[in-house]
C-alpha cells in the first residue's frame, strides 16, 4: 500500500537518529519495493499502520473512523503526495541553504537564520527570546547622536535579508531623528561575512566605513564567492588609504573589536540577521521603513 | 472460575483479553515453575547414565509419563513424548504400515498438520487419500464416514475438536465404525485434549496425538498415545540415541516400549512442565473446565450473532467448543484483528494453518478467530462483542 512510502520516508530520517526505527524503516523498505513493483506488500506493516490510524481515530470520532476507513486508499494517496511534496520542498531549502546561506533562496524575504546544527551560537529560535544589548554606545554608529531613540543593529555583510533591509536602514538615519548604531554579526552560513565586516570596521577608523558598507552590499555576491580579493577592490574603490586599510585588514586589527560585537549578539540571544533594538524592543527579519518607522515613532511615544 | 492470578503474563498485561488460546495457551506459574525445576534440581539425562542424578531424572520422567497418560486415561507404555502434535501426526503418517491396506480418510476441514504428511504420502502414490467434505454446518454427516470407511481403509485421521469451526467430530462413533471395517483411527486432539476430558481406552483410539502448549503446557512438548498393540508395529522414523536395545555393525534391535520413538536426548524440562499442566488442569477439574467452556462458547456465539458476524459451521452445534471463526462486514481478517488488538483483545486472524478447509467453508479470504480457555471471563466475551460492534460501524 502507497502509506508505506510515507512510513519509509518519515521511518527513514528517524532510523537516522535512533537504531530503534531501523528494522521498521527496512520493513517499511521491503514494502515499498513490492508496492512499487505492484506486488501486495507482505510485511503487514500497512495493515498495522492502518489498524493504529484507525483506533486512534476511533477514540474522539466513530463517524470520522468510517470516513477514514472508506476512504483509506485515498488518503493514503493525499499523505503520500503531501509527503513527497514536502520532501521536495526540503531538499530545495537545503540546495538553497548551500546555494546561498538560507533556506528560503536569495530573493527571499525574512531573516538569515543560523545554521545550529555547525555553530556554537546558541539554539535561541524566538524573538521573546531575545535580551537587548546593554552596550548602545560602541558599533559604528549614525544618525542623532542625542536622540531618545536608540536603533541597534546586528546584521552581517554577506547575508541578503541584511542587504534587503539596508535601504530602509538609510532612509531611518537620513530622517534623523535616531541614534543608529550598527553592530557586525557575521552569521557563519555566510561566507566571508567576517572578512567583510573588518574592512568595514578598518574603514570605520579612516571615517569611511558608509562608503565601503554600501559597496560591500552592492556587491554582495561577488564578496561572498571571491572573499578577499574583492573587499580590497572595493575597499580601494571607496576611496581609503590603502597602506592603512592593508596594515588594519592583514594585521586583524579590528578582529578583536569583532570578536566583541559577536560575544554581544550571542548575549543578547540573536539568532538571525537583520535583528534590530528599538529601545530596546526586538525585531526579526527584514523591515520595511514603515515598520521602523512606527516602531521609532512608538518608542518616542514611550510604547 | 477464578485462576488468572496464576498466570503471571495476566498480572504484566492486566488490560489484556487474551482470546488465541487455540493457537497457544498462556502458562500457569506451576508450569513454569516446573520447568525451572528440571534445570535446578535435575538436570541430567534419562535412561542413559547410571549416576544418582540420572536415575533420579529417569525416575521422575517415567512419573510424569505416568502421569500425562493418567491425565488421557490412556497406559503409559502407549505414550511417546514428541515436540508437539504435528510430529505425533508425522510419527503416524510415516510409521503406519499401509503395505495391506493403503487407504486414509481424513476430512479437509483438518490442520495442516495432518493434511500434509497424507498429501505426500498420496503423491508419492504409497496411500489412496479420501478427503471427506463438510455440509453448510461445518461437519461431515456419520452418514458419509460410514459410506466411506471400507475394508480398503488403513487409517481414519481426523480431529475430536475442529480448530477452525470449534466442532468437534463424534470421535467415539467414527471409531466404532472404522473398527467394524477393521480400519485404525488417529485422532488430533491438538483443540480436543486441552478443553475436555479425554479417555483414550474407553474411546477406542488407536492413536491421539496433541501439543502440550495449548493446555496450559511449556512450547515444544507434545506427546503420542497409542494402543500399546501399536508400539511394536510402528516403524520410527526418528532413528538415535535412546531408541535400540542392541546395535551391531551388521544389525540394530529397537527398542519394545516408546521409547523407540523417542530418538535424542528429549525435552525434559518440557515433559515436566506438560505433567505440571496435567496436575494443573486436574486439580481445576476437566469437567470444571467443560462447564466454564460451555458458558463461554453460547455468551461467544450470542456475541458474535448480536453483531451480525458470518461465522463458521453451525454455531449452535452440540460439543461446540469456546472457539468461533468469524468474518464481521466484508473486512479483511487482519484488519479486524489489527483493530481489535489497539483494544487490547488478542484474536488469531487469517487461515489457521487449515486453508482447504476454511476455502471449503466459503471463507476464501481466512477468518477471525476467538478461542477462549480457564482464564477467559463472561466480561471478556462481551468486550469483545463490544469492540465488534464499535469496528462494525467503520465498515
Ligand atoms: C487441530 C490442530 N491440529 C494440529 C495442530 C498443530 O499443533 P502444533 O503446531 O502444536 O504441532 C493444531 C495447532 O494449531 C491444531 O489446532
Amino acid at each position: 500500500m502507497v502509506l508505506c512510502i510515507v512510513a519509509f520516508v518519515v521511518l527513514g530520517v528517524m532510523s537516522v537518529f535512533s537504531a530503534k526505527y531501523r528494522p521498521l524503516a527496512k520493513e517499511a523498505f521491503r514494502c515499498v519495493f513490492r508496492t512499487v513493483t505492484f506486488r501486495p506488500c507482505d510485511t503487514g506493516l500497512d495493515d498495522r499502520i492502518k489498524a493504529e490510524v484507525l483506533s486512534r481515530v476511533m477514540r474522539f470520532s466513530l463517524p470520522a473512523a468510517r470516513l477514514a476507513n472508506r476512504h483509506f486508499q485515498t488518503l493514503s494517496w493525499v499523505f503520500v503526495l503531501l509527503t513527497l511534496g514536502s520532501l521536495a520542498y526540503s531538499a530545495l531549502g537545503i540546495y538553497n541553504f548551500y546555494q546561498y546561506g538560507n533556506c528560503d533562496g536569495p530573493q527571499a524575504s525574512g531573516a538569515c537564520i543560523l545554521n545550529y546544527l555547525t555553530s556554537d551560537y546558541g539554539r535561541f529560535s524566538s524573538p521573546t527570546e531575545l535580551i537587548a544589548p546593554n552596550d548602545t554606545a560602541n558599533g559604528i554608529v549614525a544618525g542623532d547622536l542625542g536622540s531618545n531613540v536608540t536603533v541597534v543593529e546586528f546584521g552581517c555583510f554577506t547575508c541578503p535579508y541584511t542587504k534587503q533591509d539596508e535601504p530602509a536602514v538609510q532612509a531611518l538615519i537620513a530622517d534623523g531623528s535616531v541614534k543608529y548604531i550598527f553592530k557586525p554579526f557575521p552569521l557563519p552560513g555566510h561566507p566571508y561575512s567576517r572578512d567583510a565586516a573588518n574592512a568595514v570596521l578598518c574603514a570605520d577608523r579612516q571615517g569611511k566605513s558608509w562608503e565601503l558598507r554600501k559597496l560591500v552590499f552592492d556587491h554582495q555576491e561577488a564578496c561572498a564567492k571571491g572573499g578577499v580579493l574583492p573587499i580590497k577592490i572595493l575597499a580601494e574603490n571607496a576611496g581609503l588609504n590603502m597602506t592603512q586599510f592593508d596594515k588594519c585588514f592583514d594585521g586583524n586589527l579590528t578582529s578583536s573589536e569583532l570578536d566583541h560585537y559577536i560575544a554581544q549578539g550571542k548575549a543578547s540571544h540573536i539568532y538571525a540577521t537583520p535583528t534590530f533594538f528599538i529601545n530596546g524592543k526586538p525585531f526579526v527579519g527584514v523591515k520595511s521603513i514603515e515598520e521602523l518607522r512606527e516602531a521609532v515613532r512608538r518608542a518616542k511615544a514611550g510604547r | 472460575m477464578n485462576v488468572r492470578n496464576d498466570f503471571p503474563i495476566l498480572g504484566k498485561y492486566p488490560s489484556l483479553t487474551y482470546l488465541d488460546s487455540a493457537c497457544t495457551s498462556l502458562k500457569p506459574r506451576a508450569v513454569i515453575a516446573a520447568q525451572d525445576e528440571y534445570y535446578e534440581e535435575f538436570g541430567a539425562c534419562a535412561g542413559r547414565s547410571a549416576h544418582s542424578l540420572a536415575r533420579k531424572t529417569s525416575g521422575k520422567i517415567e512419573e510424569c509419563r505416568e502421569g500425562i497418560a493418567k491425565f488421557l486415561g490412556a497406559k503409559a507404555g502407549g505414550l511417546a513424548f514428541t515436540k508437539n502434535a504435528t510430529e505425533g501426526l508425522n510419527l503416524v503418517a510415516n510409521s503406519f504400515d499401509f503395505s495391506k491396506r493403503r487407504q486414509v480418510i481424513t476430512t479437509i476441514l483438518e490442520h495442516h498438520s495432518v493434511l500434509l504428511p497424507l498429501m505426500r504420502l498420496r503423491d508419492e502414490g504409497k496411500i489412496a487419500l479420501e478427503m471427506l467434505r463438510p455440509g453448510g454446518d461445518g461437519m461431515v454427516a456419520i452418514e458419509e464416514w460410514e459410506l466411506k470407511i471400507d475394508r480398503n481403509t488403513a487409517l481414519v485421521l481426523t480431529n475430536n475438536a475442529n480448530n477452525t469451526t470449534g466442532i468437534g467430530h463424534d470421535a467415539n462413533a467414527i471409531c466404532k465404525i472404522a473398527h467394524e471395517s477393521g480400519a485404525a483411527v488417529c485422532i488430533d486432539g491438538a483443540q480436543g485434549v486441552p478443553h475436555r476430558k479425554t479417555d483414550f481406552a474407553r474411546s477406542g483410539f488407536d492413536f491421539l496425538c496433541f501439543s502440550g502448549h495449548k493446555m496450559l503446557g511449556p512450547t515444544g512438548i507434545g506427546a503420542i498415545a497409542m494402543g500399546e498393540e501399536w508400539v511394536g508395529k510402528m516403524r520410527p522414523f526418528l532413528l538415535g540415541g535412546g531408541t535400540v536395545k542392541s546395535v551391531s555393525e551388521a544389525k540394530m534391535e529397537m527398542l519394545p516400549s516408546t521409547e523407540r520413538f523417542e530418538a535424542g536426548i528429549q525435552n525434559y524440562s518440557g515433559i515436566f512442565g506438560l505433567a505440571a499442566a496435567c496436575g494443573y488442569l486436574n486439580k481445576i477439574g476437566m469437567g470444571k473446565v467443560e462447564e466454564h467452556e460451555k458458558k463461554l462458547a453460547s455468551l461467544l456465539a450470542g456475541a458474535l450473532e448480536g453483531v451480525g458476524a458470518k461465522i463458521l459451521g453451525n454455531p449452535r452445534a452440540q460439543n461446540h467448543s469456546a472457539l468461533y471463526s468469524f468474518n464481521v462486514a466484508g473486512a479483511k481478517p487482519h484488519d479486524i484483528a489489527l483493530l481489535l488488538d489497539r483494544k487490547d483483545i488478542a484474536v488469531r486472524s487469517g487461515f489457521f494453518c487449515a486453508q482447504p478447509g476454511l476455502e471449503a467453508l466459503g471463507a476464501r479470504q481466512g477468518a477471525v478467530r476467538a478461542s477462549c480457555y480457564v482464564y477467559n471471563s463472561e466480561q471478556e466475551v462481551k468486550r469483545l462483542g463490544e469492540a465488534l460492534q464499535e469496528i462494525g460501524k467503520l465498515y
